[in-house]
This record gives structure tokens, sequence and C-alpha cells, in this order.
């Protein structure tokens, strides 16, 4: 008799397996950092963002999120890098590979928690954020819905960057060449314009680009849910691609 | 058998460390950036002529290539070469072996970096070339002279380059103390990220990331008056580039090898 | 002036609780074969590397050559040819590349690697990376680099780990020959008797830090006798000696 785990327990057996390597600590940091930036931006140039008319949640992510989205994404490539790179460096992923389970199921072990530690740095991002619409915003109030929706939203965008960076690096064996496409991928995706918005809309489904995108910049509520599913399908896709992936190479290998 | 025996020289030394590093792919990391960076600037060279500034488009061109370059790719391939010869040390356990070698730690520390200024100043010409491939080929792609003479560019590159160096102290020392590849290289990239934020606030001087920026912005400023002062204002950034610079040098030649001399392992 | 080249004093390391060397006084004598014996774990390594400097004695002081540390530590360090850790080599060079970059720190001719490659019979694989080594070769490799410019003492971690019988032989015999040949004093450490036993002149056992016996193996042989330990057989011998003070030890506690 063969008990198969459920694909429900593999997060969970995955989070041990990144115990004393830093990972959740990497994902604080960096969280941190970003949060920061919106509250160091704030204290240098408060006068520069108050005479600004609007909605302060707007004005606070038009100036900011540039800097916080790198750095979510850039948290994304360290973290999807070191989770394959603990099975590949001493040769972990033999035997895992060995045991009695789908390696899909590895995959989206790995993804589950690539992206629950992606929800670190974005709950803190959207405390800091709270913060500063109190802060320095006291007269314009009634924004913690608005935040809410944007962050949501901003988690979304992240799930296909995620899921296209674990393939990338379940794909090398030496975790230099994933970081090094994946650090050359965040640079070339910054690069991209984005300012025509018939061409934006199409770079918000491209990982790593995604991110960069804000919900007040979509036109309505229908643009912006397609958008969601558009990313989540995007995401289910990038799995499969994995499936095929791992198929392919158990042929050859 | 045995010569007569003085400590070894510095240069001696960076020979060493020069020959460590010899098929470890290392000059690719500083080819890839510069072609990468130049190639699609030439294929997109018109947008040259669309620019709203008074800037002739061979000089936005040279600006625009090298923007990328300041901000990013030299930080970037500085952290990944620094991260790279520590890691190697560390998996061979080739630094074991050399500490216990008649050779002081500080030194091969103070060597290594140096190695990193080199490897620097390859890529600054390597840079060079490659700017200078890309410009004769949008040249010729858009039938437009892009090319600028050769010490406007040297000069405004070497500039870039020089002012990289206590930034590659820092990205030396975080890659001396942080042991796990993955977060050295992060936290170094992380720290590129701000850059630009910290240029355009009034103490940008405090944070070494963004000189080569800055030295960047200044050459912008000298074509395009109204965007970015054209004056370097050497203080007091040069005296807080040489002091981060020393800071990082003394404490990471100082801890250099502590964790192999400390570990209990076998 | 004594015929010791080496001679440490209560030598001691500890790290917070744990003392993994305890009050270890060596003696070894100038042109001999000194075999350091004990299980994994008794400290030998931790004892070598305090030799080199590599790592800083909680108490206790040793002087090598008449010289002590950490007074004269290059001039000892220049003194000794070593090979620690098991292979620590560059794994993008050659082995004679390898060996290049330890022949420039030590300052020797250059002939000094071509004969540290004959020594080993390394010669004929000079040219080959030397992450392409099989594990033997390797371990001809760190030994290469511990016998470059005939050093007067050599300290040889367990040189025979990983070694075909074959392979094991020729390292003995290469041990063995060395003072005679070189005029050289060797300290070697092995975790089993045997094997020493063919190499060396003098014994030191240790288990759990402390030193058990020192001296020849015929004063090996009485001590074993007057405790009423088996002498017909050498590796019983040692594994009764280890097993009485572990059970000591025991008691003590």
């Amino acid at each position: 008799m063969t008990a198969y785990i459920s694909p429900f327990c593999m997060p969970f057996l995955e989070m041990r397996k990144m115990k004393r390597t830093g990972f959740c600590q990497a994902f604080l940091g960096g969280g941190a950092l970003a949060a920061l930036v919106p509250v160091v931006n704030m204290a240098l140039r408060a006068e520069t963002f108050t005479s600004q008319p609007g909605s302060p949640f707007q004005i606070l992510m038009e100036a900011n999120w540039q800097l916080m989205a790198q750095l979510n994404i850039f948290l994304l490539v360290c973290g999807a890098c070191l989770l394959y790179h603990t099975e590949y460096a001493d040769n972990g992923l033999q035997k895992a590979r060995s045991l009695p389970l789908g390696s899909s199921g590895l995959f989206l072990g790995k993804l589950g928690i690539l992206l629950s530690a992606g929800l670190i740095p974005l709950c803190l991002e959207t405390a800091s954020l709270t913060l500063c619409c109190m802060r320095w915003f006291p007269d314009r109030p009634g924004e913690s819905l608005r935040i809410l929706t944007g962050m949501a939203f901003a988690f979304a965008m992240l799930l296909p960057t995620g899921a296209a960076m674990l393939l990338l690096s379940s794909m090398c064996r030496n975790m230099w060449i994933s970081l090094g496409a994946g650090v050359i991928l965040v640079f070339f995706a910054s690069m991209l314009p984005a300012s025509s918005s018939s061409v934006s809309d199409v770079l918000a489904l491209v990982p790593f680009c995604g991110p960069y995108r804000m919900l007040h910049e979509l036109p309505g509520r229908e643009a912006a849910l397609w958008t969601v599913c558009l990313c989540l399908g995007e995401s289910v896709l990038l799995c499969a691609a994995e499936r095929v992936y791992q198929s392919i190479r158990r042929c050859f290998a | 058998m045995k010569t007569e025996f003085r400590p070894l020289t510095l240069f001696s030394l960076f020979g060493v460390e020069l020959l460590k590093i010899r098929r470890s792919k290392i000059f690719l990391i500083l080819l890839i950036p510069a072609v990468m960076m130049w190639l699609p600037s030439a294929m997109n060279a018109n947008v040259n002529f669309l620019g709203s500034y008074d800037i002739s488009p061979e000089h936005n061109y040279f600006i625009q290539g090298y923007m990328g370059m300041a901000w990013f790719m030299i930080p970037a391939t500085l952290i990944v070469c620094t991260v790279l010869m520590n890691q190697t040390e560390i998996s061979s356990r080739g630094l074991v072996k050399c500490l216990s070698l008649p050779v002081a730690a500080w030194k091969i520390c103070l060597a290594k970096f140096l190695v990193t200024v080199f490897l620097t100043a390859v890529q600054l010409v390597l840079s060079i070339m490659a700017y200078y491939g890309s410009a004769a080929l949008a040249s010729g792609l858009y039938e437009y002279d892009f090319v600028l003479p050769l010490p406007y560019v040297c000069r405004a590159a070497s500039l870039i380059y020089a002012a990289v160096i206590p930034a590659a102290a820092v990205y030396w020392i975080i890659g001396v103390l942080i042991r796990t590849p993955i977060f050295s290289v992060g936290l170094g990239l992380a720290s590129i990220v701000p850059s630009v934020l910290m240029l355009n606030t009034k103490v940008w001087y405090c944070y070494p990331m963004d000189y080569p920026f800055y030295m960047l912005m200044t050459e912008y400023g000298k074509l395009v008056p109204e965007l970015f002062s054209a004056k370097i204002e050497l203080v007091p950034m040069v005296p807080i580039g040489i002091g981060t610079t020393l800071l990082c040098l003394t404490v990471a030649c100082g801890r250099y090898g502590a964790a192999e001399r400390n570990s209990g392992s076998l | 002036m004594s015929a010791n080249i080496i001679e440490t004093e209560n030598l001691t390391k500890s790290y917070g609780n744990f003392t993994a060397v305890s009050n270890l006084s060596l003696h070894i004598k100038k042109g001999s074969v000194y075999g350091f014996l004990g299980p994994n774990g008794a400290g030998k390594s931790t004892t070598m590397k305090m030799l080199l400097g590599l790592t800083k004695p909680s108490s206790g002081s040793f002087h090598i050559n008449g010289r002590t540390y950490p007074k004269d530590r290059l001039a000892i360090l220049r003194d000794m040819g070593s090979f620690i850790e098991a292979p620590a080599f560059y794994g993008n060079l050659t082995g004679e590349e390898n060996l290049e970059i330890l022949r420039r720190i030590l300052q020797l001719p250059k002939s000094a690697v071509e004969d540290a490659l004959e020594i080993v019979g390394l010669t004929e694989h000079r040219k080959r990376l030397a992450k392409k080594y099989s594990l033997g070769m390797k371990q001809r490799l760190g030994l290469a680099g511990a016998l470059l410019g005939h050093p007067p003492i050599l300290i040889l971690d367990e040189p025979t780990n990983g070694l075909d019988p074959i392979g094991i032989h020729e390292i003995r015999t290469l041990v063995r020959s060395l003072p005679e040949k070189y005029d050289c004093t060797v300290l070697v450490s092995s975790h089993l008797l045997p094997e020493v036993e063919l190499m060396a002149d003098d014994f030191g056992i240790l288990n759990h830090g402390r030193l058990l016996f020192e001296g020849t193996m015929a004063a090996l042989k009485r001590t074993a006798d007057a405790a009423g330990l088996p002498t017909h057989d050498l590796e019983e011998t040692f594994l009764a000696m280890i097993d009485i003070d572990n059970r000591n030890r025991g008691e003590r506690r």
C-alpha cells in the first residue's frame, strides 16, 4: 500500500528544508528595506508630495513603487535561486527525486513557499504605506481600502514573475546561471518603456514587468479583474511548463 | 633548494590572484553586460533624434547608453565578481591552504581587492570598445555619425569607472563578511536599487553606490544644463569616498579568513 | 636544547563548553615520522590546525624548531608543508597551476613544481583541470602542495583518506622514505592504527582531546601488556585503549 503525500503538505515539507538558510530573514530584511523607501522619501522631501492633489496612496505609489517593486522582484529572484540551490548543492534533489513524490509536487511546494514569502515584504510595505498616509496626509483619510486593494493587486502581479523565476532556477543546476539570468531579466524589464498604455497593458502580463504596474493606472474595475485573471492563468501555464520540462528532462536523463 | 625569504610583495600576490581566476569565466561576466548594453542601443539609435532636450543625437546616444551601465551594469558586474572570487576561495577551501602558508591574510585580501579594481578597468576598456562598435553600427544603420571623439569618451567613461571604487570596496566587504553567496549578491543588488532615489536627495554623497551615476549626470548636465548641475562637487564626495574605501578595506582585511580560523569543523 | 623539533605544552582548545583538545603535550623528535592516532573527532585536526596557526589555542603554548607562536608565525609556516582538510584546490586551474600558486607564494624556484609532481606521480596529469581529477589524484595534488620545496616539517592530516589500497601503499612508502630522503620530520594523522604502524617511529594516541599514550611501538606494547590489554593485534590494543578511556570518562561524568 502506498500513501501519496498530498500536494497541500508539500509547502510545509519544503519549509523545513529552508531552516537555517536565512530564507525568511532575507524576505524580512528585503521587505523592511522596501518598506523604508516611502518613509525615507517622505522624510526627505515631504513638501514635494504633500503639495500634490489627489489620493495619498496614489501619490506614494507614483513616487516609490518603481523602487519597491524592483526590490520585491529581486527578492523573488534570490528566493527562487536559493530554493533550488539547497536542492542542487548537496544532491538533495537526487534524494527527493528518488522518493515517491511527483516532481511537480516539489515545484508546487516551492512555489507555495516563494509566494507566501513574497507576502512578507508586501505586508511590510502595506504597513509602511498606511503609516505614511497617516503621518503625512492626516487631512485626507479613508485610504485603507485603496491601499489593501492596491497591494492585493500587486501580489497578483507578482505571481507570474515568481513562477517564471522558479521555473528558470529549476532548470539550472548552477545557481550562478539562474541568478545571472534573473538579474539580467530584471534589468531589461526595468528598461522597457512603460509610457504608451496599449504596450504597457501587454507588458503587465510579462513576468518581471508586471510587478511595476499599479492598480490605479488601469482604466477600470473590469480591466483590473481581467489583468489579475490573466496573471493567474499565466502562472498556471508556467507550472504546466515546468511539468512538461520535467518529463522532457526525464526522457533525456 | 630554499631561496632567501623576503615577505611577498603585494604586486607578486596580485599576480598570484590573477592566476587563480584563470578559466573562471570572469571575463565573460565583464564582457556580456558591456555588449548587452550597447547592442540594443545601436538598434534603437533613432530615438536619439526625438529628444526633448537641446542635445545632439550622438551625445544623447552616449549618455543614454552609459546610463544603464553606470546605474546598474557596472555595480552588478562588480558584485558578481567580488562574490565569485570570495566563493571560489570558500568552496574550494583554497583559503585554508593559503592561511597555512607564510603570507599575511590581509595581504591576500588586499591583493584580491586590487584584482577587482583591475577587472573594473578591464571592463572600462571593454565598454569603450563596445561603445565604438555600437556607435559605428548605429551610424551605418541610420546614416548619421554617432561616433564621438576618443578623448571625450575615454575621459567620461574613466570618470564613471573611477567613481565606482568606493562602491567596489563596499561590495568587497559584503562579499567577505557574508558567506552565503545568494545573500551577498542579494544585498549588493538591493543596494543598487535606491541609488537613483538617493541621487535626487541633498545627501547623495552619503551613498557611494550612486557616485558613478552622479558622474554621468554631471556629464549630462554639461550638455543639458537645466537637467542636472554640471559642476562636480568634489567636497564632500571625495573625502567620503576615500573614507568609505579605507574603512571597508580595513575591516575586510582584518576579518579575512576569520571564519576559516575559528571553524570547529574538521 | 632537546632533540624535539615540535613540542607542545598543555595545549588546549575549547569551543564554548566543548573541549576539543585538552592539556596536550606532544614531543616530536627531529627526523622522525610521528603517527598521530585517534578516532574521528578526537581532536587531531584541531591540534594540527593550531600548529599551523589556523586556529588559536585557548591556553598552552608550543614551539616549533625553536620558534614560538604567535610571535614567529610566518617563520614557522615557512618551515612547514601541510596537507589539511583534504582537497583544497582551485577547480578552474590545472594541477600544475594549483602548485604554481603555492610556489609563487613560497617564492621557490620554478623547478619545485615539476619536482613535487614527480614525487607524487602526477606528472602526466599535470595539464588536466583539478576538478576533473579523481579523488586519489586530488589527494596526491594536496600532498604535492605539502611537499613543495621540501620543507623541514610536514604536517599531513589523514593523507590516505579516499585512496585505493594501491594508492595507500604508495603514499605510505612515500611518507616512510621522506625523513631519509629530504631530512625532514613528518607528523601524520590517521584513525587506523595498522596503517600508522607501518609508517611511524613514534605514536601519540588521542581520544576526546586527551593524550592517552605517547612513545614508540615497543613502549606501546609494554604499556598494553602491563594494563592487561590484548597485544597480538594492534588494532585491538588501540580499540581497547579507546574503549577503556571512554568508560572512564563515563564514570567521571
